[in-house]
């Protein structure tokens, strides 16, 4: 057993916390950097598909070039790319993603704050939701075995591998059209406006049901499927052996085995969170459910540069972020990763 | 932690089992409306209500907190993808589909209005804000109407002559696509008084109106906009050409009867204005019967076609694939304008345009044998589940179906070039004669000892296109020409087919769709100018057609001359002879004909819209009750249930 001392574990944190700092920051250069690079390599000119929208029929060829001309000197799609590189940095350091190609004159800030409300109200609950049952369902059946583990693991293995639209188009089917459950689309009633009535409230739960669960039961199967093997795991390890020995209660070794099982599935919660803003596109799709999912896809679709680079920035930074915080109190939890940093 | 995770899994439970009541009926959504009206009058509350909707929503100022009854309500799906973006008449930028569609064929009017109305079904045009009919003068090179005494903006004042003049002259100041788009053929619109607006046309070196009928065509296609309001919007905007059609005009001033009530990512809502002038006598003698007109944002056109069955959609605008099901398997109380196939009107023609410089497509022989083999029945089965007329029932030239245009060219002159499809014994007869076959054994032509090899594409997920395309190169096969398929995306492919400076790229754009134009006052002069004109060819970002690039002095032309020919004999003979060179040439082949609108309407709640012998005097066309002469159609629905 390795013996350290106060200072020499504090110096080494901070070691482990500068190195991971400094790993967090060179991925963001680059990362930042991909964000603006890839999109506009994609094939297509966005500037065109504008010009598309505001000249169509147009027969006078140079009104059509100075409307094109127009707009290109107003997006900047006409200067070199380096130079809208550090245009685009000066900006975002500002908080100012420029207008959204797709939707001129809207901003990308615009967009996406009108938008993202409602893929975060979806997505949020969702992950946690489904990941909560998910582990619990999972610790549940390592632990019961027998007849529940048997049920569990096919249903699990069953949905988690269904893709979303799938589920998401069964749903609708048997709960929307068959059977009249739920409404099929739309974030609150077709009749209705935003307001503080019970009647809109209710409306708005009834609308989220078909696109949350059709997020959430996937998401069981796939974290109930892992908690269960990494139960087994830690429940046939030694210390758990010698804890039985020693005639230590079994809900206190549930406890133990529940600690350390849950650690890889809380760096996949992490991962999760992070990329939430991306959107559910296909619960989105198929219950006309406004979000950002639907947004982006479009951005991509009609090569919006400046709103996918927006997006995939607050990807970046939120999936970065998770890390680096999931990876900070790694170290303090888990002791194994304390001492390997200390050695 | 266990008893938090049991406590959240029953929360969670408890919410879908409490949610599993049936959703909400029109009726239990009427009561509720009854009960938010009473809460209104406790001024605190409302208070409250402004606060939580500005978290999670974005909301228009002046929001308001009950819903709209459903009885008083037209709901409309097909027209708002997305969330709209303004509500400025001189932008095209607005995506705010209901309420602004300035230049269209049939203009949008529920907000802003023309002087004249054009009606697709007889191929008139009707006034709105103009008093009685126009008239041009006697060399055809001026156009004067006036402005009806009654007519109002919705603060009050009245629509003058001036408001129609400042109108143009900010277009052209501000180089808006209108005023790019008709400055070649517009000098400039004057008031002679308060009352009465000359429009005066460009003319040529022999003094000639350069085309009337794009002179005739902008008084029922663009929108009067108000002067004063104008005014405001330059001073806001400081005379920046930009920033003048960027600005989103919330405080716009307009003279229809509806304006913006609601809107957000979900859907927009437009109230009636119960001061609309058109109630004078003078107009409509009423207001519209639908106090509100609505239109839920759905994401695809399934999502539509589900809310049109279920009646949270009275009139449908979308594509609504096997319309017919609707009504003969599930019994529901959906009809389209046609009882039987083709459902509605067509309008304009989906064409196949040939890149006339790949190997052999500058073959007329093969152009043809292609174009004869395809089988266009499955086509209008397959991708138009039937909402197309078939080509026996409307033999193809560069004409819409409608009536009016069918009269205008002479079907027996034309009647041996026209071609109804599947005749592969006559396209294999035709390469045969043009001495292109297989020489190598392989099973496919050659020409010039090059192997007849093609690309026939259409933009990635335009469902009903692919559709037609793989049709098209299946034809292919029995004819010993191969044809393969290729999707780009739609940012890609418009960038090549509109770049129209250049050749068409000698890979994957053999065989391309696009669009043509659909019905309107200068059609079907307009359609066959974008079809075939060269003029065209060389323009760096060409959206108006020709993109095969195919070149006939003989047809350049003619589309000169037809704008100034009055005498409709001439007329016919010129456009005869168009579609004797357009189906002797082939440059391009038609797939479908596509309604201009599709219009499907569900009676649950409102009756009394437009079907083919309704009575209407003139006739009411089938187009969202929202575009040109179709917008009486909102004056003539009444409630199932009143």
């Amino acid at each position: 057993m390795i013996i350290i001392t106060g200072g020499a574990a504090l110096k080494g944190y901070l070691k482990y916390f500068l190195n991971k700092l400094l790993w967090f920051l060179v991925t963001f250069v680059f990362a930042f950097i991909l964000n603006f690079t890839l999109p506009r390599l994609m094939p297509g000119d966005p500037v065109r598909a504008i010009v598309s929208r505001l000249a169509q029929g147009l027969s006078d060829a140079t009104g059509v070039q100075a409307i094109y001309e127009q707009y290109t000197e107003l997006f900047g799609t006409n200067k070199p790319i380096i130079e809208q590189f550090f245009i685009y940095v000066r900006n975002v350091v500002r908080g100012d993603f420029g207008f959204s190609f797709s939707m001129y004159p809207r901003t990308v800030a615009d967009v996406l704050k009108s938008a993202i409300w409602w893929t975060l109200a979806l997505q949020f609950p969702a992950i946690i939701v489904g990941w909560l049952i998910g582990n619990t369902l999972g610790a549940l059946a390592a632990y019961l075995k027998g007849g529940f583990d048997k049920v569990l693991m096919p249903v699990s293995i069953f949905i988690s591998n269904f893709p979303v639209f799938g589920m998401a188009v069964i749903m609708l089917v048997i709960f929307g059209v068959v059977l009249e459950w739920f409404p099929t689309s739309g974030g609150y009633g077709f009749d209705m406006i935003p307001n503080s009535s019970w009647a809109f409230i209710w409306s708005v739960i009834v609308h989220y049901q078909l696109p949350f669960w059709s997020i959430v039961l996937i998401a069981i199967g796939g974290q109930a499927i892992g908690m269960r093997s990494m139960s087994i795991y830690e429940l046939n390890a030694d210390y758990v052996k010698y804890a039985r020995f020693m005639g230590i209660k079994d809900r206190k070794i549930v406890g133990y085995v529940f600690r350390n099982a849950v650690l890889p599935q809380i760096t996949g919660l992490a991962l999760a969170i992070g990329t939430m803003v991306g959107g559910a596109l296909f619960a989105e799709i198929i219950f006309s459910y406004p979000g950002l999912g639907y947004t982006l896809y479009n951005g991509v679709m009609g090569g919006d540069y400046p709103l996918i680079s927006a997006v995939t920035l607050i990807i970046t930074v939120m999936v970065l972020s998770a890390n680096f915080i999931i990876e900070i109190l790694y170290g303090i939890i888990d002791p194994r990763i304390k001492a390997a940093q200390a050695d | 932690m266990r008893k938090s995770i049991l406590f959240l899994n029953l929360l969670v439970v408890l919410g879908l089992v409490a949610a599993c009541g049936p959703a909400p009926t029109p009726e239990v959504v009427e009561k509720v409306v009854k009960e938010t009206v009473v809460v209104e009058k406790e001024v605190v509350v409302t208070k409250e209500v402004e606060k939580v909707v500005e978290v999670t929503v974005e909301v228009p100022a002046e929001a308001p907190t009950a819903a709209y009854p459903r009885n008083e309500t037209l709901y409309s799906n097909g027209q708002q993808w997305g969330p709209l973006v303004g509500w400025n008449p001189y932008s095209t930028a607005n995506n705010n589909a209901m309420a602004i569609a300035n230049d269209q064929d049939s203009a949008r009017v529920i907000m802003f209005e023309t002087p004249y109305l054009y009606n697709m079904l007889d191929g008139k045009v009707y006034p709105l804000l103009a008093d009685g009919d126009y008239t041009w003068n006697d060399d055809r090179t001026e156009i004067t109407f006036k402005i009806k005494e009654a007519a109002k903006w919705s603060d009050g004042t009245p629509v003058t002559a001036e408001d129609v003049a400042y109108t143009w002259a900010s277009h052209v100041k501000y180089n808006t696509s209108i005023g790019v788009g008709y400055k070649d053929y517009i000098e400039n619109i004057e008031a002679v008084d308060a009352q009465t607006v000359v429009v005066k046309a460009k003319l040529d070196e022999n003094g000639k109106a350069v085309n009337p009928l794009m002179v005739a065509a902008y008084v029922a296609k663009c929108y009067v906009i108000q002067k004063a309001w104008t005014e405001t919007l330059e001073e806001r905007t400081g005379g920046d050409a930009t920033e003048f059609v960027a600005d989103t005009a919330e405080d716009v001033v307009y003279s229809g009867p509806y304006h913006g009530f609601f809107w957000d990512d979900t859907k927009v809502v437009y109230i009636r204005d119960d001061n609309y002038w058109g109630q004078d006598a003078s107009m409509w003698g009423k207001l519209p019967v639908p106090k509100y007109l609505a239109h839920t944002i759905f994401k695809d056109n399934a999502a539509g076609s589900v809310a049109l069955a279920k009646g949270e959609v009275d009139v449908s605008q979308q594509f609504n694939s096997n319309i017919q099901l609707l009504w003969e398997s599930y019994g529901l109380p959906i009809s389209t304008y046609l009882p039987e196939p083709p459902y509605g009107i067509g309008a304009s023609l989906p064409t196949a345009f040939y890149n006339l410089n790949s190997h052999g497509l500058d073959q007329v022989a093969v152009r043809k044998a292609i174009a004869i083999a395809v089988d266009y029945p499955t086509i209008i089965a397959n991708a138009m589940t039937n909402q197309s007329a078939t080509f026996e029932q409307v033999p193809r030239s560069l004409m819409n179906p409608t009536p009016g245009e069918q009269e205008m060219y002479d079907h027996d002159a034309v009647a041996d070039l026209q071609w109804a499809g599947n005749d592969i014994e006559g396209a294999n007869a035709l390469l045969d004669d043009a001495g292109i076959v297989d020489t190598d054994g392989d099973g496919w032509r050659e020409y010039n000892g090059q192997k007849l090899s093609y690309v026939a594409t259409c933009p990635n997920g335009w469902s009903d296109w692919q559709a037609a395309i793989e049709v098209v190169a299946a034809a292919g096969k029995e004819i010993g020409i191969e044809i393969t398929t290729n999707y780009p995306e739609w940012s890609v492919y418009q960038t090549v087919v509109t770049k129209s400076d250049a050749p068409l790229p000698e890979e994957g754009y053999d065989i391309f769709m696009m669009w043509s134009q659909g019905a309107g006052p200068t059609m079907p002069w307009q359609r066959i100018r974008c079809m075939l004109s060269s003029e065209f060819v060389g323009m760096a970002g060409n959206w108006s057609g020709n993109w095969g690039q195919y070149s006939n002095p003989d047809v350049d032309a003619l589309i000169q001359a037809i704008p100034g020919e009055t005498d409709p004999d001439k007329l016919k003979e010129m456009y005869t002879e168009l579609v004797r060179i357009y189906l002797t040439d082939i440059p391009s082949f038609t797939l479908m004909y596509r309604p201009q609108s599709f219009h499907a309407v569900n009676e649950t709640v409102w009756t009394g819209f437009p079907h083919e012998g309704d009575g209407t005097d003139p006739p009411v066309p089938p187009l969202n009750c929202t575009d040109g002469w179709s917008i009486a159609c909102l004056y003539n629905i009444t409630l199932v249930n009143p």
